[in-house]
């Protein structure tokens, strides 16, 4: 093993085992930890033995490893960036929803203009407004 | 459809005023909020407008002026304001809800033959079209745009319509309750146009006048911003 391939190793050995805590107590839902697991294992994998994504690229007609891992990388990152827009959007609506239920608990609602017995007191308060 | 009004409509009784609630969607509106507001009052008592996260004096002009005054605490843009008005509307008791412009663009006498057709039970939804009544001073560049975004609504949804984005509109309270906008920005236009085809309310188009000033076209949509919408519309379209 080269410098990089022990460096990296620990590296996502460190990883490996924040997503397993990460699991056990909750923080990310199982789904997603199993996810990044397996990418962590893939990824421990390939640079542990290089030849493996050589073997499957020439396997699937692709010349080199490495532009193997780059499809693969750049599939992903679309996957990735397309689930994080529909992230987005929940949020915004969440948000909308969360400003919509406010604005109408706090909507001010000018009051009946006063009975002429009532006038006296109440009009001169500061404003005419009940919140 | 553009010669629609009854006769027994003419004169709208009093109950109907009262019984309907104009929403303003208004954002940094504050020069011209109160006049708008107060031509609308003039006839009809129950105005509500939605302050969109204004960082102008919109919401205190809107206070001095308006019947109800909702505030949203972040701009959500004007489909998630038009909703929040018409939620709130509705919970108060609108027997007919009725969608108008903050930036002085719309006449207030419009309203009536928006509402007329409701109130007799003629058709539950009524778009107002500037291209069956008539326009002040519209730039050609904006006229050439509206009749792109009429031509993109009768081909994506499918509807006959003259004139797909003007802020003016009436709903029953019955389509009100239907009709749920969830794109927060300008694409809800088109929205609107989809659910009240899924919901098969009948609706008719009325002739109402637009007027353009300095003032609404320097804060009015750009050509740019029309592509955005239309994007925007696409995407709600398929990531829902
Ligand atoms: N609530 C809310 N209202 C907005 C927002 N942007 C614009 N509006 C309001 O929507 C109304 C119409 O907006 P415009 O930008 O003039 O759109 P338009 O009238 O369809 O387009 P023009 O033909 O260019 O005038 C005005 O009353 C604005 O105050 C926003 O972010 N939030
Ligand atoms: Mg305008």
């Amino acid at each position: 093993m080269n410098l990089f391939q022990t460096l990296a190793l620990i590296a996502i050995a460190a990883l490996f085992v924040l997503t397993l805590i990460a699991a056990v107590r909750g923080w990310a839902t199982r789904r997603d930890a199993l996810l990044w697991a397996l990418l962590w294992l893939v990824a421990g994998v390939t640079i542990m033995w290089p030849g493996v994504t050589k073997v499957i690229a020439n396997a699937l007609g692709i010349g080199r490893g490495a532009d193997l891992v780059l499809y693969c990388a750049v599939v992903v990152m679309m996957i990735g960036f397309l689930m994080v827009y529909v992230r987005l959007r929940r949020i915004r609506r969440e948000m909308t929803l969360l400003v919509r239920e406010l604005a109408i608990r706090d909507a001010i609602s000018e009051r009946k203009p006063p009975s002429d017995e009532a006038i006296s007191h109440e009009a001169t308060k500061e404003g005419h407004f009940d919140v | 459809m553009a010669n629609g009004q009854t006769t027994e409509c003419e004169t709208l009784p009093d109950s109907a005023r009262t019984a309907t609630f104009v929403v303003i969607a208004a954002y940094n509106e504050s020069t011209c909020i109160e006049q708008v507001v107060s031509e609308v009052r003039a006839e009809y008592p129950n105005v509500v407008v939605v302050d969109d996260g204004s960082t102008d004096g919109t919401f205190e002009a809107a206070k001095r002026s308006a019947t109800h005054v909702l505030r949203h605490v972040i701009n959500r843009g004007q489909g998630a304001a038009l909703q929040t008005g018409i939620g709130f509307a509705l919970s108060r008791g609108a027997r007919v809800v009725v969608t108008f412009d903050a930036d002085g663009q719309h006449r207030a006498e419009d309203i009536k033959a928006m509402i007329a057709p409701i109130w007799c039970g003629e058709c539950e939804i009524t778009l107002g079209s500037r291209f069956l009544g008539g326009t002040e001073n519209i730039p050609a560049s904006r006229r050439k745009m509206l009749r792109m975004a009429v031509l993109f609504t009768r081909i994506v949804n499918r509807v006959n319509v003259t004139d797909a984005h003007n802020g003016l509109r009436a709903f029953s309270d019955r389509a009100a309750r239907e009709i749920d906008i969830t794109l927060d920005r300008m694409a809800h236009a088109t929205e609107l146009i989809d659910q009240i085809r899924l919901s098969g309310l009948p609706f008719k188009e009325i002739p109402v006048q637009i007027r353009y000033t300095d003032y609404s076209l320097k804060k009015g949509q750009s050509s740019r911003n029309a592509i955005q919408i239309a994007l925007h519309y696409l995407l709600g379209r398929v990531l829902r």
